[in-house]
């Protein structure tokens, strides 16, 4: 006889069992290859701690620590500026245009870091940067006033980067912010100032703080810009100096174990202490609701100030950067803008792409990648929610800790750990795009069961009930009633996946072979080989295939599900 | 039971919530017999236990002890270890929500039970059109569920439930959800619905007006148990338990001590406050036991002079005379105590005024006092 809560029982270790091959064995492959003598496999390796003291008594250690938590800090603190500015404006003020103010903050998104990247040493490069030369011609300076190749040019291009997700979580803070509580202080006697010491700021604090800590991680693990720009200027991080661990010859794995081992720790002290704060967040949260018309300040002509910043800001954020990977993507060779130049302009570069030996592996590669992740994760991510939301089972709450572990490993992080696993399970798939693919899915189920959850909690647990009433299976329930229900949060949740998989570069980078090439992976390379103009051409192009999929996966998924 | 099978059977359900930690008891033994082709109501307060009943006989909970069958077949043992599964039970139910799929128009909202069973194609169309004609919706199959209005979502729940012709159709205060009117209307639409289709029906609700008027029978139910069962009428007139006597409409509630009493057909006497009155004696009631007397306010003649020859007359004074058009709703003190009378509008009453009130022995219903599990409602009026 069938059973329901057996079946149930069964979907739950089916997931649990598989998210911990996902998560939890490359965890422990990473952690016990710290700490062996040399690479597994190999004869004569043995238990010892000498990877960590090799590490530990390097001068290099401590100047690698100071760098990277300078790094991060450095971009939490600019991100925080330059988002909080710029959503405070566009929730709170009565600045002009400020509705184009989403729009403007959401395309940084689906430009791939690497992109961003170069995009800005072509901007601020000492020798060839676009911006440097304007200025110094414009104020007959001597030497370039800026250089990218510094921690201040590292971090402002990270920040650059990052700071759209602020602007978002800030928005969404300042915009379910019940103004009442501020319109009681100023009622009761209390300045706009005063309101803003002892109102304003003690409410916005969990959401202040859990935004520095989010990008605070983001920066310690951040990879692209430490490798374009930090390798170059000599000033290395923890990610960057991994890498050079492998990549060197021979490969020095224990080391790099030991480097994977300690980001692993910074960067889980800050996923807990975020845990621990977004839990208050939500309490808060519960207590003011939602719905609430935000106060909005005049700011007579103070108004014009502020749109000039923020369009400085969008300047700087978008248009420059898309402007010179467009224009370098048309042109013969790298150079300043100039009517001459524009003469020249071909469509040179993006044949030689699309002839390149390796392009069409590489953006097909590249496809199956960032689609099948995205299906597979939003899959798998949205039974584990409907079992963590909507069933009573003992062991969800586990489950649910489980997939929330990726959120700490970094990238190259994870990369060292798959090399480990595959180099050590009997199974064949290192080095071809099956291993990158799981590394994707690990890596990315954090996301997708953000996206699920918060979709099936507003689903009415009556609208499944009605299904198992009328006969259905658990298995024809999920897949006709649940699954379209969740296609609102499940569409979202596939759009981001893909995005961020198909640039996904730090780990891919430890992975990947010759036949399971991807594209940032060609990027990187095209980048190191200094051709600026192809990578470029190669730039704009997945952007474009970014774009095209998320307008078809939009269209499919109000096809299937309900509409937003 | 009599001449009709009994369609669905539950014994002794037991069924708790919570954890180790915090468990609660929300069903303690409940077993009752629902006749084929009828109207059973489980009728009490929110946390009484009749919507877990339900879920346990649709199997959305899984009880922990009892055995439930449906038309014969065992659908849960505790002891035997029989659980079947919600989709392999012969039911049709509607949900408190309607929980209509908004993804699919009214006809796939409809068809669902048959499609799911790979039924033809050419079966399913027909069956479809067939159950949405008996609801009242013939013609706006290609409508999209969330065009849909509230009493028109009720109709296509209802013909989702019927279109599999189950065996028991299960309905979770599905008139909760409607305006006043409405609710009314579908209350005798629902009414005809089943003697139509003549499917054993359940019905939960909490609320008593409506239990009353669709009900073969009701349940009442409170805090887990099942205090009694019977029809409408008898349950109002003359109710067995404390509880079902408050919960099913006003009453007055005279407390008091069993002075003499013979079965449950002879009248009794009870010492009371006002004196010795006769009552109606509960079954099972004894000499000397603790009770109460309840008698409904539209139950008791109000005189202005002392009435002759008649027993339990008590004397009072108007404290409160509300016209209500059909009726005037007073208050009589009665010594310390406060009686609720509703009285004919033709009868002019006026605050202050001294009357006499007959407490009609036929009337006054005699119920143990002790009832652990009704809750203490011992106001005089209200």
């Amino acid at each position: 006889m069938g059973n329901r809560f057996n079946s149930q029982s069964l979907i739950l270790v089916g997931c649990t069992l598989f998210v911990l091959y996902l998560a939890g064995i490359p965890l422990l492959m990473l952690l016990y290859g710290s700490i062996r003598s040399a690479p597994i496999g190999e004869p004569g390796a043995h238990f010892t701690f000498a990877n960590y003291v090799k590490a530990y008594a390097d001068k290099e250690f401590y100047l690698l620590l100071l760098n990277s938590v300078y790094y991060a800090l450095g971009t939490c603190t600019l991100t925080f500026l330059i988002g909080t500015f710029l959503a405070w404006v566009s929730e709170r003020t009565n600045t002009p245009f400020k509705k184009l103010f989403m729009v403007m903050s959401l395309i940084p998104f689906i430009i791939p870091g690497i992109l961003s990247t170069i995009s800005w040493i072509l901007l601020l490069s000492p020798k060839i940067g676009l911006i440097n030369i304007v200025v110094k011609e414009a104020l007959g300076l001597e030497a370039a006033p800026f250089n990218i190749y510094s921690m201040w040019g590292m971090i402002w291009a990270e920040s650059i980067h990052l700071y759209p997700l602020v602007f978002l979580l800030m928005s969404a803070a300042f915009r379910n912010m019940d103004t009442s509580l501020e319109e009681a202080a100023l009622t009761a006697g209390s300045s706009t100032v005063q309101t803003f010491y002892t109102v304003t700021l003690p409410l916005m604090r969990p959401a202040m703080v859990s935004v520095i800590l989010i990008n605070f991680i983001r920066g310690i693990e951040a990879f692209e810009v430490p490798a374009l720009i930090g390798v170059p200027a000599k000033i290395s991080v923890f990610t960057t100096k991994i890498f050079l661990a492998i990549h060197q010859f021979p490969s020095d794995f224990g080391l790099a174990g030991a480097y994977a081992v300690t980001l692993l720790v910074i960067s889980t002290i800050g996923v807990l202490i975020y845990g621990r704060i977004t839990r208050k967040e939500e309490r808060y949260a519960t207590v003011t609701g939602k719905g609430y018309r935000p106060r909005v300040v005049d700011l007579g002509n103070w108004k014009w100030l502020t749109l000039a910043i923020s369009f400085l800001i969008f300047l700087l954020a978008v248009i420059l950067p898309i402007f010179v990977l467009l224009w370098s993507s048309f042109i013969p060779y790298y150079g300043v803008p100039s009517w001459e130049l524009a003469g020249k302009m071909t469509w040179g570069n993006y044949h030689y792409i699309l002839n390149y030996p390796l392009a069409a592996t590489a953006f097909k590669n590249s496809f199956y990648l960032s689609v099948g992740t995205a299906t597979l994760v939003m899959l798998l991510t949205s039974v584990i929610a409907w079992i963590t939301v909507k069933t009573k089972l003992p062991g969800r709450a586990f489950l649910d800790t489980m997939t929330f572990i990726p959120i700490a490993m970094p990238g190259i992080v994870l990369g060292v750990s798959l090399i480990w696993v595959y180099l050590t399970l009997p199974i064949p798939i290192y080095g071809t795009i099956w291993v990158l693919l799981l590394a994707y899915m690990t890596k990315y189920i954090p996301y997708g069961i953000r996206a699920a959850s918060a979709s099936m909690i507003q689903i009415n647990k009556e609208l499944e009930e009605a299904s198992f009433t009328a006969g259905g299976t658990w298995f024809q329930t999920f897949w006709k009633i649940i699954l379209p229900l969740l296609m609102p949060g499940f569409t979202a949740g596939w759009i981001y996946i893909s995005i961020i998989a198909l640039r996904e570069l730090s780990t891919s980078i430890l992975l990947y072979s010759y036949n399971s090439t991807v594209l940032s992976i060609m990027a990187f390379d095209l980048w190191e080989g200094g051709q600026y103009t192809y990578v470029c051409a190669l730039g704009v192009l997945m952007v474009l295939m970014l774009v095209t999929m998320a307008a078809i996966a939009r269209k499919l998924g109000a096809k299937i599900g309900i509409a937003e | 039971m009599a001449e009709t099978r009994d369609m669905v059977q539950i014994e002794s359900l037991e069924k708790y919530f919570g954890d180790e930690k915090e468990r609660v008891h929300v069903l303690k033994g409940v077993s009752l017999n629902i006749p084929e082709g009828s109207l059973y109501t489980f009728l009490g307060p929110s946390g009484c236990g009749k919507t877990t009943t339900l879920r346990c006989v649709a199997g959305l909970e899984r009880p922990d002890g009892g055995k439930i069958s449906i038309g014969g077949q065992t659908v849960f043992a505790s002891g035997e270890r029989v659980y079947v599964p919600t989709n392999k039970r012969p039911i049709g139910m509607v949900f408190q929500s309607y929980a209509i799929w908004p993804h699919m128009t009214v006809a796939e909202n409809v068809a669902y039970p048959l499609t799911i069973q790979r039924k033809s194609k050419d079966e399913v169309k027909r069956r479809v059109s067939e159950v949405l004609k008996i609801v009242g919706l013939d013609g706006l199959e290609d409508r999209p569920a969330p065009k849909l209005s509230g009493g028109q979502q009720q109709r296509v729940a209802f013909a989702r439930a019927l279109v599999n012709e189950p065996k028991v159709m299960l309905l979770d205060e599905p008139l909760s959800n409607l305006d006043a009117k409405l609710r009314v209307q579908m209350r005798s639409e629902i009414k005809s619905l089943q003697r139509r289709t003549n499917i054993t029906t359940i019905f939960v609700t909490h609320d008593q007006a409506e239990a009353l008027a669709i009900s073969d029978q009701i349940a009442v139910m409170h805090g887990g148990v099942l205090l009694e069962v019977g029809a409408p009428h008898q349950l109002y007139t003359r109710p067995k338990r404390r509880f079902t006597a408050t919960f099913l409409g006003l009453t007055n509630l005279i407390n008091g001590k069993v002075l003499e009493v013979d079965g449950d057909s002879r009248p009794g006497k009870m010492q009371t406050k006002k004196g010795v009155l006769s009552f109606i004696p509960a079954p099972g009631l004894k000499k000397d036991q603790a009770a109460v007397i309840s008698i409904r306010p539209e139950n008791i003649p109000l005189h202005k002079n002392k009435p002759e020859g008649l027993e339990n007359v008590v004397d009072g004074t108007i404290t409160e005379a509300i016209f209500m058009g059909d009726s005037y709703q007073c208050k009589v003190a009665v010594g310390d105590d406060i009686v609720a009378v509703h009285t004919h509008p033709f009868n002019t009453v006026s605050v202050g005024e001294k009357v006499y009130l007959h407490l009609d022995p036929a009337s006054c219903n005699g119920l143990p006092a002790d009832d652990k599990e009704g809750v203490d409602e011992s106001n005089m009026g209200d």
